[in-house]
């Protein structure tokens, strides 16, 4: 009886030894994604690169999971704080300040060979890099261009899209003159990206929204930039009331055929296709100023410090996520720009002439600046220009308050 | 163990869980908003009330202090004004005050956030049924964006916040008034007392307690509400909307400014745990002196 007892538990042993040993020979490692929802197609097209990651090398995991953008800061916040995180997440570029200067994101220039990091775009590498080193690989990129309603204009008689600020004036003096419910310019004016929909402005007159470590939100440039917004508003070429209307709204009226002329992303294209499918429109660039520029907005792939499996995090990216064959497919499914050469010369992408209107203002795209406790300086921008729709204060007034906000901001 | 401690002993345990359920998570507050919080939740090092100091300093902080009060009296007071004369109509007889009660009830069923979405919709100057109801009816030839300036969206959302506090206070002032004796009121009328007086002596001071309850709860409803005014205008146009909790939660999940946060609950709390406190001592005192 003793003896069958004992047996058994030397049995046990050499079997769990045998596990044991087992595993450290193949090493199996899991390395966990959590990433931002962008449609129905992102769960099923990172579940394909990690089948695919899988099957190269065997023994190793890749677990994808998919969260709502308007919870996945906070989910990853929450994630740190418990000491919980996963090994890489997708989250907006912008807040990967707070990442690096927390000391929670990984540095990766030592993970790349320079032939992979010189097949991106540039201008996207840019709001990832912090002291020369990069942080993260920018995953969906967009950029805006203006949209117009053809039918609309020809009938004020303007046969060609404006290209500067005067022009874009001019036109929507010309819609106004139809007398028609149609509003020449289209002008955001509350909640998510109100602050961007001046910007365009801004930049396009010369300014910048921060200079020298100060902010040039008060810069000459930006008043003008402002002042010509007002004046649209006072004379009726925008909508009424443009504090009234976020973006969906603008959108919305865009798809009615009751704007000129409207500035925003590469999803309107979807959704003109779906909702208003006879809508008679076209792309061109931001009107210019002085010179060109659009917003530039990307999303990044960033691989956290605490990680213990960083070097198969980075291989699952630089082998298979950011692989040609994934990004084409990933950015053609979820309609958003290329960010690596390779993928933006791929038929799909170089021969449609409505992405071209996008690609082509990518040289001149303009970023978020990296810096911290950038929500509140969007918020300061936003409470100045609406203050000034609404004809509470002077542009110069409303805009050097702001600006004193923001210093404070960047001194913290 | 003692006959007159049993019972003590007894509930203990479950007045110490519910110490501990409401205790902790405000000592928990109260301890992150005197220490210096990184954006990621980590607390480091006591700051000398820094956080406070930041608090009391910025710019909004008073601007948003007095929107809340405003809010709050206008919306609190206003619904005690529009709901006795709304129980005192329902509580007597008539055809279809089954119907019309319900009525008075429905807006209780549908959640704040959900009438925030319609009203935002119904108000909304290009798609909007307001301004095509007006349009309609020759009112107004070009359209009005009801939320674009503060000066018709704050007094919007008060009356919206009424709307939604009425069902509530109409239910409580009911049941007070379906406790009223008859007789002392047909006393009253042979005596010859006029409608008038009748109500001002005798129904108003017989629902004083029941009143009490309606405005004290109100208060604190009102003053922590959230989702009408984060739905329908986030603050907007330039913070003009803004009230202390709906700041509060800009400052802790877009801004990641856990301490000042923190350090806003605390002073939230604190404001209406002494308003709720005079309240309740005046009413005490009242009740005392009319008895």
């Amino acid at each position: 009886m003793y003896q069958t007892k004992k047996s058994r538990v030397l049995g046990l042993l050499a079997g769990a030894a045998a596990i044991l040993a087992t595993s450290s020979m193949a090493q199996a490692e899991t390395v966990r994604v959590v990433l931002g929802y962008y449609s129905a197609a992102t769960q099923e097209l990172f579940e394909g690169m990690a089948k695919d990651f899988m099957a190269k090398h065997p023994g190793d995991e890749v677990k994808i999971e998919v969260i709502q953008w308007d919870n996945l800061q906070q989910r990853l916040t929450t994630d740190i704080a418990g000491g919980t995180e996963p090994d890489i997440a997708m989250i907006g570029t912008r807040w990967l300040v707070d990442y690096v200067k927390n000391d929670i994101a990984e540095p990766l220039d030592g993970y790349m060979t320079p032939e992979f990091k010189g097949g991106f775009i540039e201008s996207f590498l840019s709001p990832s890099t912090f002291d020369g080193k990069m942080y993260g690989l920018p995953v969906a990129a967009s950029a805006r261009a203006m949209y117009y309603n053809k039918d609309l204009l020809a009938k004020a008689g303007v046969n060609e899209p404006p290209t500067n600020w005067d022009g874009v004036v001019d036109t929507a003096k010309k819609i106004k003159a139809l007398g028609t419910d149609a509003y020449g310019f289209a002008l955001q004016g509350k909640e998510i990206e109100t602050d961007a929909y001046w910007y365009y402005s801004l930049w396009t007159h010369g300014g910048d929204l921060i200079k020298d470590g100060k902010s040039g939100v008060a810069s000459p440039e930006a008043i003008k930039a402002l002042t010509l917004y007002k004046s649209m508003i006072d004379e009726g070429l925008t909508e009424p009331d443009p504090s009234g209307l976020n973006r969906q709204d603008i959108e919305r009226l865009f798809k009615q055929g009751r704007i000129g002329m409207i500035l925003t992303g590469p999803w309107l294209r979807g959704q003109i296709k779906t909702d208003a499918p006879t809508l008679n429109y076209a792309l061109s660039p931001i009107p210019e100023g002085t010179t060109k520029a659009t917003y530039g907005v990307t999303d990044t792939l960033m691989v956290f410090k605490s990680s213990k499996n960083k070097e198969l995090a980075m291989k699952f990216l630089t082998e298979t996520a950011f692989s040609p064959k994934w990004r084409i497919e990933f950015s053609t499914k979820e309609g958003f720009l290329p960010v690596m050469k390779e993928e933006a010369a791929a038929p799909v992408f170089a021969n449609d002439p409505q992405l071209k209107a996008f690609t082509d203002m990518l040289p001149y795209a303009r970023f978020a600046p990296p810096v911290a406790n950038w929500e509140q300086m969007v918020d300061a921008v936003i409470a100045a220009v609406q203050k000034v729709y609404i004809g509470q204060a002077q542009p110069e007034a409303a805009l050097k308050e702001a600006a004193a906000t923001i210093d404070g901001l960047i001194q913290q | 163990m003692g006959r007159a401690s049993a019972p003590y002993l007894l509930i203990l345990p479950s007045i110490l869980f519910a110490f501990w359920i409401i205790g902790y998570p405000i000592y928990d507050m109260a301890n992150m908003s005197v220490h210096a919080v990184n954006r990621f939740g980590k607390t480091a090092a006591f700051n000398d009330f820094a956080n406070y100091q930041r608090l009391f300093s910025h710019q909004l902080f008073i601007g948003c202090l007095i929107r809340t009060l405003v809010w709050t009296v206008f919306v609190v007071g206003g619904t005690v004004l529009l709901s006795v004369p709304i129980a005192l109509i329902l509580n007597e007889k008539f055809f279809g005050r089954t119907l019309a009660r319900i009525i008075i009830m429905l807006p209780w069923a549908v959640s704040l956030t959900m009438t925030g979405i319609v009203w935002r919709w119904s108000l909304n100057g290009q798609f909007g049924m307001v301004n095509a109801t007006l349009s309609n009816f020759g009112l107004q030839d070009t359209p009005v964006e009801w939320l674009a300036t503060s000066t018709t969206a704050f007094p919007i959302l008060i009356a919206i916040g009424i709307l939604v506090s009425i069902p509530f206070t109409v239910t409580v002032i009911l049941g007070g008034l379906s406790s009223l004796q008859a007789d002392v009121f047909e006393a009253a009328k042979i005596d010859g007392a006029t409608a008038w007086q009748r109500f001002r002596y005798l129904t108003l001071p017989l629902i004083r307690p029941f009143l009490n309850i309606v405005l004290v709860l109100n208060f604190i409803y009102v003053f922590n509400s959230f989702p009408l005014i984060w739905v329908m205008t986030q603050g907007d146009p330039a913070n003009s909307t803004d009230i202390l909790v709906t700041w509060l939660y800009k400052l802790a999940f877009r801004y990641g400014e856990l301490g000042i946060a923190s350090a806003l609950s605390i002073v939230m709390f604190a404001i209406l745990l002494a308003l709720t406190m005079v309240y309740a001592a005046l009413a005490m005192r009242n009740e005392r002196s009319t008895a």
